[in-house]
């Protein structure tokens, strides 16, 4: 099937072709230098003599290059090649047209997730700081709960260190806010177009649901400290708000096509034959000026 | 020109190689300057006795020649692009003058801290970091002369062209890149150390 | 080819055997500035080494093998585990990787020859000369005893101990100045690749056409630049400090030791990377080969490599956990390890894929990628062990951590050379290696190294901290580390059938052909070995597999490339 194709070296043997000449200046320059360095180690009289041959090395290597470079001239072999594969069998990949359908066709685009995550993020610190002002009299409270990594000098905090303000435990807790609720904000993004009915129901309170459900049997072993002082009432509100709030403004957004329709590998970027259909308007020509 | 014969084609174009080289090599310098200069910060106020940094007198007029020498040499770069090969000559001369004002200035400098105020590689600290850092930015700058100073000779003689053009601009990156790591060593060392 | 008229030699020298004498031979080798000779050259200097170092392994081996044991003086046992250490780094690792660079980047990207001819020749020799230097050390360089004496105080030379008043004598000047020395040489090889990938490409090959294997050593040679300068930076200090007078690490006159561990991490971290980066590019090249299809995800394996690049720049002290950091210090250093590990799981992903639903033929550099994947996916998950602080406390220079980074220096590094040997020998030599060795050699050090490397592990957890001399009967460490000296001997003898094919294929080899494993890069469009000039006229690309486009006309890459 496939032709052979000859890159011969067309009327070319014979010819010459320049190269750089071979030269000992490089390596008599490397050596001065390796010379005058051990002459450190040495005596001095190495080092001198790594200096006199460092000063001849660059001499001999400037006439070298200057003011024309040496050339020597190389003759052209005659050495055909021949380019030819005896796989010339190309196995397409079949991309039936049903493929991954099961995955949604449009989606919402990525920042309606992030929308949807600043949104939840900011109506699930109401419920929060409810709970602090009426647990503990103090805004602080759930603050510092969710930041205390973030406050060093933490040894087993009493329950008034807790309410009281940290500037450290506001960073922490504000950045471990903000990149789940981000995080969270995508996947709801990503993943409500998948659920079947009533997505606010599943996704914005059984989803919490069973999330609080996982934290509350691992919490323990992840954050012994707040374990003990988490209020899992108020958490499930708080998470619920959260995903009532970001799953509504998701769904709201404008849906956009996923690209489902193409191959997954043609989405992932790789081009193989069989995968896509060939650009008909893209010829051989010589396309060196495409950069 | 290149060394090695490139096939040459219009329609296909590499950036210069020597160009290219310089910038390379110019980054790597900046991990040499970036080590001493992070140990010269590092020192700041740990010295336990003699000398420190605030002996030092502000070199502004070492600085002023240095940096006008990136001046002087980018003119020389465009006297040469356009041919005009006696103003490169006089350019290129001054930005030696230059430089050569500046590495005395540092000279001189050292000659007072070491007599007037006993302060030596050795002493403490400061003397360390200070030595080694503006000593390895000396350096560069007498390399960066005998460079300078070889193409000077070539001009004179009479085999400096336009077609070189191309050449002196590489050296000259790196004449830039010696200035250019000044401004960092002095802000350092005379303005952020004192 | 023989009987051609051929006015100066090519690259391979004894295809002539009448022509000259050994001292002409010898002169064409010495003066040489094409960069196929002096890539072959990087190339024996490194396996000559590489042979050296494993020696010195073996010496080790053969102390710990006991306990009790007193094989060797406690002198020599510390002079010969930094010199392997030194040596495996510096004068293998490195030299092998540009060696493959000189010979392959230029041919890849259809150049004549690199940017810098000359450089590259002087770069090579400042390289082999600092070897030469650091190994005169064991007669030269006058230690303690009025004896000969090598550097012996770890590969990573902690201050103080490398101060005048610990380690008098000039072991450690030897040390420094001798990787000062191949340190400029790298500088100088780095900076030339760097200008020959990016200025000498061939009609039509963007950037985003350009092979993987290219593609890596240009990532390595830029980082190259800023890894190699601070390490140069930190020893010219090192030798300020022991001849001038100076006080950097000096802890007496204020000096801080740390800034040493920080300064040798910062190049020490990134240098591993350059080290493993061709490993990859190698298994860029062998996986699609041997599976039939072309690498999957180009461009995300194309932007891994350069964040890891990035991102190694920013991991250092994860070497130092146990020297004490604040928590902030600690938490940075554990969460930027980690994001290491991402970069790097997008890259066996998209190897893994590429084999996915290919033709695999198992030859054997293959064989040898294949061992690649396994070990370097292990050498990776013990990585990310130890980049968690608190598991690190516990396993820092124990036996644990030198079983992960050799794992990953044997386990991939090493693998990964012996394949690019494998898959490329053929197009320098003109001959194949023998695939019936070629298996054997890989079989008996898979099992050697594993025998070896997994049982470190378990030492490791057992509590036996690396750089011991000797150890006591009762601590339960007995049998393994015999099961490890047996491991390592095994070894040993793989490389020597290695060794053996080297040589004896050069000989009796199976003629290669052009492009014997019907490959897609410009380097198998040339002959076997190729001529000075690499390419008569100028090739052509249009996609990242030129030789597919010529092979398969009906299905050429560029119809689908974007
Ligand atoms: C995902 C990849 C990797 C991670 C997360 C990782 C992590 C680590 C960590 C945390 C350490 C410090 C352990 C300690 O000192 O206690 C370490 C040590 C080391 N790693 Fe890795 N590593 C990875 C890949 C590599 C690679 C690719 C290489 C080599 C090419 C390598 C070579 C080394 C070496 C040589 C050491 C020991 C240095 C010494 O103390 O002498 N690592 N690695
Ligand atoms: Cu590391």
């Amino acid at each position: 099937m496939s032709e052979q194709i000859h890159l011969e070296p067309k009327g070319m043997v014979g010819q010459h072709i320049a190269m750089p000449e071979p030269t000992a200046w490089p390596i008599v320059l490397a050596f001065g230098c390796t010379m005058a360095v051990a002459g450190l180690l040495t005596s001095w009289g190495i080092g001198i003599l790594g200096g006199v041959l460092i000063v001849a090395g660059c001499v001999g290597w400037f006439r070298d290059v200057l003011p024309h470079e040496k050339h020597e001239e190389v003759e052209v072999l005659d050495q055909p090649i021949i380019i030819t594969s005896h796989r010339a069998l190309v196995e397409r990949i079949q991309v039936h047209p049903r493929h991954r359908a099961h995955l949604p066709v449009e989606t919402y685009p990525v920042v309606s997730g992030i929308k949807g995550g600043i949104a939840g993020g900011i109506a699930m610190i109401i419920p929060a700081l409810i709970y602090g002002w009426i647990a503990h009299h103090s805004i602080w409270y759930p603050v510092n709960l969710l930041g205390g990594a973030g406050v060093i000098h933490w040894r087993n905090p009493s329950t008034a260190d807790i309410a009281a303000f940290h500037w450290q435990g506001l960073l922490v807790a504000l950045a471990i806010h903000v990149i789940t609720c981000l995080l969270v904000g995508m996947l709801y993004g990503a993943m409500l177009p998948m659920v079947p009915r009533h997505p606010i129901v599943l996704g914005g309170i059984l989803a919490p649901l069973l999330w609080t459900g996982i934290l509350h049997s691992s919490m323990g072993i992840i954050n012994p400290a707040l374990d003990e002082r988490i209020a899992w009432g108020w958490f499930v509100i708080s998470q619920v708000t959260f995903g009532i709030t970001a799953g509504i403004v998701v769904s709201r957004q404008e849906r956009v096509p996923t690209g489902q329709s193409l191959p997954f590998a043609v989405r992932l970027g790789i081009e193989a034959p069989g995968l896509m259909h060939s650009r008909p308007d893209v010829g051989p020509p010589r396309d060196g000026g495409k950069h | 020109m290149s060394t090695v014969p490139l096939f040459t084609d219009e329609s296909w174009q590499m950036p210069s190689k020597g160009k290219v080289a310089m910038l390379s090599l110019i980054i790597g310098e900046c991990g040499i300057f970036g080590i001493f200069l992070a140990a010269f910060i590092f020192y700041l106020g740990h010295n336990l006795s003699g000398p420190t940094p605030s002996i030092l007198d502000v070199p502004v007029f070492n600085t002023v020649c240095l940096l006008s020498s990136s001046l002087t040499i980018w003119l020389a770069e465009r006297a040469i692009e356009h041919g005009e090969i006696r103003k490169f000559g006089a350019l290129w001369g001054l930005t030696i003058l230059l430089g050569l004002e500046f590495i005395t200035g540092t000279a001189l400098e050292w000659y007072t801290l070491i007599y007037r105020d006993g302060l030596t590689i050795s002493t403490n600290l400061f003397g360390t970091t200070f030595y080694s850092l503006v000593g390895l930015h000396a350096t560069h700058v007498v390399v960066g002369l005998v460079g300078l100073t070889t193409i000077m000779i070539f001009t004179l003689l009479g085999k400096v062209r336009q077609e070189h053009a191309h050449r002196v601009q590489v050296f000259a990156l790196y004449w830039h890149f010696v200035d250019a790591v000044w401004v960092v060593v002095f802000t350092v060392v005379y303005l952020v150390g004192r | 080819m023989a009987d051609q008229p051929v006015p100066i030699a090519g690259p391979l020298e004894v295809a002539y055997p009448t022509q000259g004498t050994f001292l002409e031979w010898l002169h064409s080798w010495v003066t040489t500035v094409d960069h196929k000779k002096i890539g072959i050259m990087y190339i024996v200097f490194a396996l000559f080494f590489m042979m050296v170092a494993g020696a010195e392994a073996m010496l080790i081996r053969i102390q710990l093998a006991i306990p009790n044991n007193h094989a060797i003086s406690p002198e020599m046992y510390n002079e010969l585990f930094t010199m392997h250490g030194t040596t495996m780094v510096f004068l293998v690792g490195m030299p092998i990787l540009f060696g493959l660079a000189n010979y392959i980047v230029p041919l890849q990207i259809g150049a004549r020859d690199m940017a810098f001819p000359r450089l590259n020749a002087f770069s090579f020799w400042l390289t082999a000369f600092g070897g030469f230097l650091l190994y005169y050390s064991f007669i030269g360089g006058f230690g303690l005893y009025g004896m000969g004496n090598a550097p012996d105080a770890g590969w990573f030379a902690y201050a103080p101990l490398t101060l005048r008043s610990f380690s008098p004598g000039h072991s450690i000047d030897y040390w420094a100045a001798a990787l000062i020395l191949s340190g400029f040489g790298t500088l100088g090889t780095a900076i030339n690749i760097i200008a020959t990938t990016l200025s000498m490409r061939c009609r039509g090959m963007t950037l985003m056409r350009m092979p993987l294997f290219t593609w890596l050593l240009l990532v390595v040679s830029a980082l190259t630049l800023v890894t190699i300068t601070p390490l140069t930076a930190a020893q010219v200090m090192l030798l300020l400090d022991r001849y001038a007078g100076a006080h950097f690490f000096d802890a007496q006159a204020g000096g801080s030791p740390l800034l040493w561990i920080h300064f040798f991490w910062v190049f020490g971290h990134p240098e591993v990377y350059v080290l493993v980066l061709p490993a990859f590019a190698v298994a860029n090249e062998v996986i699609p080969v041997f599976s039939r299809k072309a690498i999957f995800g180009y461009p995300a394996m194309v932007a891994a490599s350069v964040g890891i690049g990035f991102t190694s720049l920013a991991v250092w002290a994860h070497h130092m956990f146990t020297v004490g950091m604040s928590a902030a210090g600690n938490s940075f250093f554990v969460l930027s390890t980690m994001v290491v590990g991402i970069f790097t799981g997008i890259k066996m992903f998209n190897w893994l894929a590429t084999m996915w639903g290919g033709s695999i033929r198992f030859a054997t550099p293959m064989l040898f990628c294949i061992g690649f994947l396994f070990q370097f996916l292990i050498a990776g998950l013990t990585g990310i062990m130890l980049a968690a602080a608190p598991w690190d406390w516990q396993l820092h220079n124990s036996y644990f951590l030198i079983a992960h980074f050799h794992y990953v220096l044997v386990g991939a590094i090493v693998m990964c050379i012996f394949a690019a040997v494998y898959y490329w020998y053929p197009k320098a030599m003109g001959r194949r290696l023998s695939e019936t060795l070629g298996k054997w050699h890989f079989w008996v050090f898979v099992i050697g190294f594993h025998m070896t490397f997994d049982t470190m592990h378990f030492v490791g957890f057992f509590g036996m901290p690396r750089s011991i001399y000797t150890y006591e009967a009762d601590r339960g460490w007995n049998t393994l580390n015999m099961v490890i000296s047996i491991g390592a001997f095994i070894q040993a003898i793989g490389v020597l059938i290695f060794a053996w094919n080297l040589v004896h294929s050069y000989f009796y080899g199976e003629e290669a052909g052009s492009d014997p494993w019907d490959a897609w890069t410009l380097e198998w469009a040339t002959p076997s070995p190729p001529p000075v000039y690499n390419f008569v006229t100028e090739p052509e690309v249009r996609s990242r597999r030129p030789l597919w486009d010529i092979k398969h006309p009906q299905d050429p890459d560029w119809k689908y490339e974007p």
